[in-house]
Parts: C-alpha cells; structure tokens; sequence
C-alpha cells in the first residue's frame, strides 16, 4: 500500500477552481446564438411506433427544427461493446424502453423546446412489456431484438430462449461434482439485487458546434471513453472519426455512468442541422430513465463445505438483467460470475452466467462493474454456512481466506499484494469482534 | 470583493421578456390581499415558501398565470401569545418553529417536527401554511398540530371562518379549502394542564426525506396525576393523518405508570389504514406504528 | 418585471419573468455559473446559496422573490486572489473530487460557522444535511470544516 498517498490529505491541481466556482463544467458554457436542445423520449417501454405528429410542434414560434428517423435515414446504431442502440426509432420500428429517442427538438429557447416537445403526437401499438429477466428467457416471450442473434455458446441451456439473451459466459475449475460429494454441508440460495443509479451530481449535458470551415464537430460534454465515444459518435452519423472532436470539460461526478454516450450524438445532429451551438442538459428524471444502472442480477448460489469448515466447492448462476440495451452488460455479469466466491479459496467451481434484454433501463457500469452485487451473495453464504457449522464467521472466513499463491476461479494464481488475511485482522480490530480467531 | 461584471458583459439577457402577459402579485397588507383574490380568484396560484409549488410545477413554471406571492405579507409571520391560545401566522417558516424557545417550551412535539423537516434550504423558506394546504399524508407539521388541537382561520373576499385542525383534511393532497381562500394563521389553545409529548419520525434517512410514517403524541396531565386528555396522530400511514381515537380513549383518566403500553400500540397498529408506496409497504408500516406507538408511550411514562 | 438585488455586494437591477428561478437568474443573467444545478427539486443542495442571512435552495426560490435581497453566492465568498478559509480548508483536506457539490457544500458551511463557529460533528453533519456528494463520502469534508472552524476561530474573525 502506497505510504504517499494512501490516508494523506491530497492537493490536488484542480481543487482551487472548484472551492472558487470557477471551474467549468458542461452546462456552464456560454455561446453566443446558441440553440436548445429536447429530446422527446418513448411514450411506452415496448412498442411499435406508428405514427409521429411534429406539425403543431413545429409550428410554435421560436421552433427552429425536428429532427425524426424520417431525416436522417442512415444513422447507425451505436453502443459501447455491441452497437444495438438507436439513435432515433424509425416509423415502424420498436421502443424498446421509456429512454429511447423519438424525435430531437431544436428551438430558440429551453421553454420553447419543452413547448414543442409536449405537443408531439405519438401513436403506438404496445408489446408486451418485459420487466423481468426470468420471464425474458421464456421460450414464449417475445424477443426484443429481432435482428440480434445472441452470443450464446454451447453451454446454454436447451430450454432457454435464445433471442433475449444478449450473451453467455461459462466458468470451470477444478471438479465441481467431486468437491459436493466431498462437502459435508451443502447450502443453496437465490438472491436478488436492484436496479442502482449512479448518480452522479452533474447530470448529462453538454454543448455541440459545427464548423463549416473545417467539416467538423465539436462537442463539450463528459465521458468516460474519450475516443470511444468520438469512434462511436462519428460512426453513427457516418463521418469519420477526425472530424468529430470532444472536448472534456470538468466532470461533475460519473462512477460508470458517463462511459455510456447520452448527449453526444443527438447533439452532433443538431449542430450538424442547424449550423448553430445547440445545448442539451439532461433533467434528473431523464437522466434516470435515459442513461445505465447498475445491473441487477439474480444469483443462485450453490456451496458446499467440509465439517471443519473449509470450502469445497461453489457453483453460481448469475443472471443479469441488462435492459433494452447491452452497454456494458456483456462485460460486467461476466465479471460479476468471476468473483462469484469473493476473497475465499476454492477448489473446485462452476459458473453460468447470463445477459439478458428486458425493457428495462439499460445496465452499464457502476463501480465493482457487477462485483458488488456478488458480494451480497458470498458474503451471505458465509455467514450461512458459518452459523450452520457452528463457527466463529470471522473464523470461517480467515480460514478461507485467499492466501499468496491462491488461484481464482478464472485461472489467475495470486502472487503477491494479498492482503485477505490482515484486512480480517484489521476488521476483527476495529469492530471490536467478540470471538477469537486461530491463526 | 470580486467585480461579476467582467463575466457578464456579453451574454444575452434570457430572462426579461413577455411578463406583461401575466402578472405577480405581492400584497403587502391583507386588505390588499383580498382585494387582488375577489379580482383574480380563478386563475391565481399562491406561492408561500415554493418549496412544494416550485417542485410540483419543475420545468413547467411558465404554465402558471398569475401569481400571488404571500412574502410581503408581514402579519402572517406574526406568532402571538395570548394567555389561552398561541397564533403562528401562516406564513412562519419551518427554521423559525424549531428555533423559538417558546414554541419548543409550548409545543415540544411541533418544534421537534419542523426541526425535522427536509433541509437547512428548505426549513428557511418551506412554511406551516403550505405544509397545511399541501395536504400531504405525510406532512411533518400535521400530526403535531392535531394533538394539540389546532384550529385554522381562513380568510377570502366573502369573510373568515375558524375550522379545526382536524375537519381541514379530506384526504391526499385534499383539503376543504375552497378557491379564493387563504389560510391567515393556525390558532393553537393553551391549557393550564402539563404536557407530556412525543414525536418520532421514520424514514429512510435522517434528512431530506418524506416520512414513511411519523407519530406526535400529547398526553395532558391534570393536577391529581391523571391523563385528562390523550392525543395520538400518525402520519404516512393513512389518507389523512390521523387520530387514533380508540386509543387515545384507553388512556384517559389512567396515571402514566397504568398505562397499558402494548394494548395501545396494538390498537394504533389496527386502526391505521396504510397503503404500499416506494416509502414502505403497508405491512411494514403496520410494524413500525406498533414498534414507535411502544417507543413514544415508553418515553413519556418512562416505562 | 425589473427587481434590484444585491449579488456578492454588488448592487444589481434584472429584468425577469415570473418563472425565471433564482438559480437561473444567477446562472444565465448574472453569468454566476459557480451555483449549480443537480435536481431542481430542493434534494441535492447544489444550488444553495446564502439569501438574506439565510441559507436557500436557489433552484426553490422565484427571482422575483429576490427582488430587494441580498444574495452571496460562491464567486462572493473570497476576496480578490485572497480564498476564504473554508476554501482554503477544502482544498487542504482533500475535501474535493469532482467538486460539482462543493460551491453549495462551502455555502452550507459559511452559513453553518456564521451561526456557530464552533460546531460539534453532529451539528456540522446537520447544517450540511441539504447538500449531497456523491463523491468524497463526507468524512474529508466534515474535516474540512472542522479544520475552517479552528482556523477561523483562532483567528478570530468570522468573515474575510
Ligand atoms: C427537498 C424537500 C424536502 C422536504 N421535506 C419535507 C419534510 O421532511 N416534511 C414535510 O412535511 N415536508 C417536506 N417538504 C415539503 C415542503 O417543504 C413543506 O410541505 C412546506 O411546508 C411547504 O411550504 P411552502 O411554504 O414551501 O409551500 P408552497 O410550496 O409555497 O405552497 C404549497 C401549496 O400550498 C398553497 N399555499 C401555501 N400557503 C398558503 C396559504 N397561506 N393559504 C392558502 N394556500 C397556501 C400553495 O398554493 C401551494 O399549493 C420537502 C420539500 C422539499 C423540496
Ligand atoms: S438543484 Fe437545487 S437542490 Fe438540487
Ligand atoms: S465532490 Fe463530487 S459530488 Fe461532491
């Protein structure tokens, strides 16, 4: 552990202009004949939409434009690891979670545009709405993506349907059969997490301008990916990347929320369309319902132990929900299922693990990136297990616990900075635990 | 001190147009008050603190049409003692109720209950008045104001009229105030009797938050030791707040140390009528109304 | 509508609607962007600003109802180059990561010393209760004030 840094009260370069408010973050920018941005978002978490009437909103005075599908045919979808994601649904085409975007209003004022945006008709035909992963993997439930083919492998179970699952991941170390007919106690559960937002203080906001000149974009806004988003916002509206520069102002906070794109497209639209700086800032609410969360999974935990309390084998279902969209599903339950016995040595381990779509708000990254979650479950099964073998918990983790040279369920041998053991002692220490633990 | 002028010199003003469209009313007596509610009365929105009209209209301000800000109305800030009642004016904020020394001699429970209230931010705008008229079920102010048997003087263009406290409320966000009335101020009795009071307040956090259920409790003691009067109201927990009668009648005419601690709380626990909300479900609330009616009995008999 | 105000001992006259927030006022017309906005709705505390003597939410607060007023806000709190010690006090500490919370962090505390310069944790943790941070956890910001408090106490002064 670094003795620099780590406890020490830390200057740091930026921290006078933040205690002085001069610091500028996105929405406190200025431009001069600058344009307002709104988004009008989906009217039902699953359905096909079927009509968009923009005429009395287009009409109101101060309205300079909105952009539908309808202008802009071309547009790629986009994402962070799989490109499933509109930027605008098509007539015809399906909402797929109250988040995704119908139309983009441009108009002289942020009143004007919140007008404009109230006054757009939309007509749909509703789907079934699908809130719940384990239904999503009926056979019977309708898929929500129709044209992705899931990235399932060979492990997948025959009865699951394949068309709501975004992708699959298989773990396997040492001998799962043989580490439970070794276990003297086998303990089962299923638990259950939730939808978290990140929330980070600064909402979604950000400012865009097109230069002629140039044939350029320029777009003020956070992000986590820099070039990721740059790559991804140029692909969608088929410029190439050169062309598209964002330009990082102060972050008012993220923790995995701004790795995701949220202004930053439709924003390069209306510059591109109007020709002026056009602003979007998130509200509280949009941000809510627009951008990721932290993936709620459902994990059924399965382990076994030996009588003087050593694991003998763990095996995991871990089943994601990943909303409309993948984002970062694909690689946080993956992750997730990997951490499946936390800190604890085990011998012998199985895992599944699945990312589903539902027309939930999408799951993306959020500090842990899917370890958190899993904690709540080992953590869980250890004190389960310890109260059913009548051992110290403290004890029963200690003895457990990851040493140098241990091996993770995923192959990797520790090899030096494990720390399980002291970060015990320190615990037992400062929560003053009552029982004694045998070293 | 820093010159701001340097940073403002050429941005365009945003603010500023279209106001004569609408108009904004700040009266500075009461007769001009009514005077502007018997021209205006349909399409007037009173604003006191704006810390609920502010949130419940976010992003659509512009909707409202005229405006009767009750700000300038310095008689409604009054607080009155008189020898048999207190008169808070309508327009008291939540940092003044928890920071008097008489209020929190008076009405410990009341006190305790604005102290509880949101934030800093919010204490020193949000008023009693608008907790009133809001009407939420879970409005911090009401269940106290109901133990101690508040009445409510209203006023508009046709004259005034007293009600209780406990008539005012018609269910959530309802209330029997009728367009073109204003709530003046809450009359509150004083009586010769010791108090005996409690307020416990349950929700997720410790600040900024909505009760997910709140209990005030006022037992009057008389001079031979005896409850003369037994006040229980629970917030969160039903349309309105509400009293719970049967139990207050359980306790009348007992001393402190008879009362019969879980038989009260049992009873509160029936009669309350909670829903399941994002605050807690009813079973959960039905749990915790016996769990704090236990706490608050046990607090003032120290049982 | 024209209402004249006093913004960091500045005498200022605005025009404003009705619906023109306080925070907007600040943000847009006066170009004060060091307040800011994180809800709208009174939850988050980014926006406080000290109004009068007392501390408000100035996304909760009407323009118009400033009208008279005089307002500091986190531009007004140092002098020149010369920082305010609680600004100096958040920087020292480590007290800010994303610093988004901080103008209204700072503004809470200036209000909280002003009442009480001496405040116990408890009552430090109270008189920021109205503002969230979702970076720092709270404890080098808590530190940050204590340490204000000690300096400005010593010091003897309770403003710059
Ligand atoms: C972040 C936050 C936290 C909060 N926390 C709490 C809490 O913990 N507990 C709690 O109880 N409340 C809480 N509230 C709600 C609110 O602050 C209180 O209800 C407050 O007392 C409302 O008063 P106000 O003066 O701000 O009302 P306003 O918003 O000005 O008015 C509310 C309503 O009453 C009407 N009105 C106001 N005064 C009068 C009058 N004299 N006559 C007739 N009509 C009138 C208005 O037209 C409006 O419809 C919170 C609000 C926020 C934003
Ligand atoms: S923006 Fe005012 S409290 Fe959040
Ligand atoms: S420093 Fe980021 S929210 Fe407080």
């Amino acid at each position: 552990m670094s003795k620099r840094y780590v406890g020490k009260d830390m200057l740091k370069v930026d921290a006078e202009s933040k205690v002085t408010g001069r610091a500028q973050y996105p929405s406190d920018l200025k431009f001069d004949n600058c344009l307002h941005v709104k988004i009008k978002r989906a009217t039902y978490p699953h359905a096909i939409l079927k009509d968009l009437d923009i005429n009395r909103a287009k009409n109101i005075d101060g309205v300079v434009d909105i952009i539908t599908a309808k202008d802009y045919p071309n547009l790629n979808k986009f994402g962070l690891i799989i490109k499933d994601q509109d930027v605008l649904i098509k007539m015809g085409e399906k909402m797929k979670f109250m988040g995704d975007a119908l139309a983009i209003i441009i108009a002289e004022t942020e009143e004007i545009a919140l007008k404009a945006r109230d006054k757009i008709g939309v007509e749909i035909k509703k789907l079934e709405v699908i809130t719940d992963p384990l239904r999503a993997i009926e056979k019977d439930a309708p898929p929500i993506h129709e044209d992705l083919s899931g990235l399932c492998t060979d492990y997948l179970k025959p009865n699951l349907n394949q068309k709501n699952i975004l992708v699959d991941h298989y773990l396997k170390k040492g001998d799962v059969k043989k580490g439970f007919t070794e276990a003297d106690l086998i303990v089962e559960n299923e638990y259950r997490t939730q939808h978290i937002d990140q929330l980070p203080l600064q909402n979604e906001s950000g400012y865009a301008l097109y230069d002629d000149k140039k044939d350029e974009i320029k777009i003020w806004a956070a992000s986590q990916w820099l070039h990721d988003t740059q790559a991804d916002v140029a692909q969608s509206i088929n410029m190439s990347k050169e062309k598209i520069r964002i330009i990082q102002t102060a972050i008012g906070g993220a923790f995995g929320k701004k790795e995701d794109v949220s202004v930053h497209i439709h924003l390069a639209l209306a510059a591109l369309h109007t020709q002026r700086p056009v602003k979007l800032e998130y509200t509280r609410e949009e941000s809510m319902i627009a951008q990721s969360k932290r993936h709620p999974l459902i994990i059924k935990a399965k382990t076994g132990v030996s009588s003087n309390g050593y694991l003998t084998a763990w095996s995991v279902e871990v089943i994601g929900d990943t909303g409309a969209y993948a984002s970062s599903g694909p690689a946080v339950v993956h992750k997730g299922m990997y951490h499946c016995t936390g800190p604890y040595n085990v011998e012998n381990i199985e895992g599944t693990s699945y990312a589903i779509y539902t027309n939930n708000t999408y799951g993306g990254a959020m500090r842990g990136f899917g370890t958190t979650q899993m904690a709540f479950a080992y953590e869980s099964q250890m004190d389960i297990l310890a109260h059913k073998l009548n051992i110290d918990p403290a004890q029963f983790r200690y003895q457990n616990a990851y040493i140098t040279g241990s091996v993770t369920p995923n192959g990797q041998k520790l090899g030096k900075s494990v720390n399980t053991k002291r970060t015990i002692e320190s615990v037992i220490d400062l929560a003053k635990w009552e029982g004694e633990i045998n070293k | 001190m820093k010159k701001q002028s340097e940073n403002v010199k050429d941005r365009p003003r945003t603010s500023g147009r279209d106001f004569k469209q609408y108009k904004y009313f700040r009266p500075k007596s009461k007769e001009e008050l009514i005077r502007i509610i018997n021209d205006f009365q349909k399409d007037l929105t009173i604003i006191a603190g704006g810390t609920d009209l502010l949130v419940a209209n976010y992003q659509k301000l512009y909707e409202i049409k005229n405006w009767l800000d009750l700000n300038l109305l310095n008689e409604f800030k009054n607080i009155k003692m008189f020898d048999d009642k207190v008169e808070i004016g309508s327009m008291v904020t939540h940092q003044r109720l928890s920071k008097l020394d008489q209020i929190k001699e008076l009405f410990p429970v009341l006190h305790q209950a604005a102290a509880d209230v949101g934030s800093p931010q919010i204490r020193s705008r949000g008023t009693i008045g608008g907790n009133i008229v809001t009407s939420s079920p879970a409005g911090d102010l009401l269940p106290p104001l109901l133990i101690y048997d508040a009445q409510l003087k209203i006023i508009s263009g046709e004259g005034s009229r007293v009600v209780d406290a406990n008539e005012f409320f018609t269910g959530p966000k309802k209330n029997i105030l009728k367009e073109g009335e204003i709530l003046e101020k809450i009359i509150i009795p004083l009586k010769e009797e010791v108090y005996r009071g409690a307020w416990i307040k349950v929700g997720k956090r410790k600040a900024l938050i909505i009760s997910s259920i709140s209990l005030a409790l006022n037992l009057s003691i008389d001079r031979s030791n005896l409850i003369k009067k037994a006040r229980i109201c629970i917030g969160s927990a039903a349309p309105v707040p509400l009293r719970i009668k049967t139990a207050e009648q359980a306790i009348l005419k007992k001393e402190l140390t008879e009362i019969n601690i879980e038989e009260i709380a049992q009873i509160v626990s029936e009669e309350i009528s909670p829903i399941d909300d994002i605050r807690g479900t009813a079973k959960y609330r039905r749990q915790v109304a016996l769990n704090i009616t236990r706490k608050a009995l046990s607090e003032v008999t120290n049982q | 509508m024209k209402i004249t105000l006093t913004v960091n001992g500045e005498k200022r006259e605005v025009e404003v609607k009705p619906q023109t927030r306080l925070l907007d006022l600040l943000r847009e017309d006066l170009g004060l962007t060091g307040t800011k906005e994180g809800c709208g709705k009174g939850e988050c505390g980014a926006c406080t600003v000290i109004m009068n003597n007392k501390l408000v939410a100035s996304c909760l607060v009407l323009a118009v109802q400033a009208d008279q007023s005089e307002i500091l806000t986190i531009e007004g709190l140092n002098c020149q180059d010369e920082l305010h010690p609680i600004q100096n006090a958040f920087i020292n500490k480590g007290a800010v990561q994303c610093g988004f919370c901080i103008p209204g962090m700072i503004m809470s505390s200036k209000q909280l010393l002003d009442e009480n310069i001496n405040p116990t944790e408890a009552e430090i943790k109270r008189g920021l209760s109205g503002n969230i941070c979702r970076c720092t956890g709270y404890v080098k910001i808590i530190d940050a004030v204590k340490e204000a408090a000690h300096k400005m106490r010593s010091r003897g002064e309770d403003d710059v």
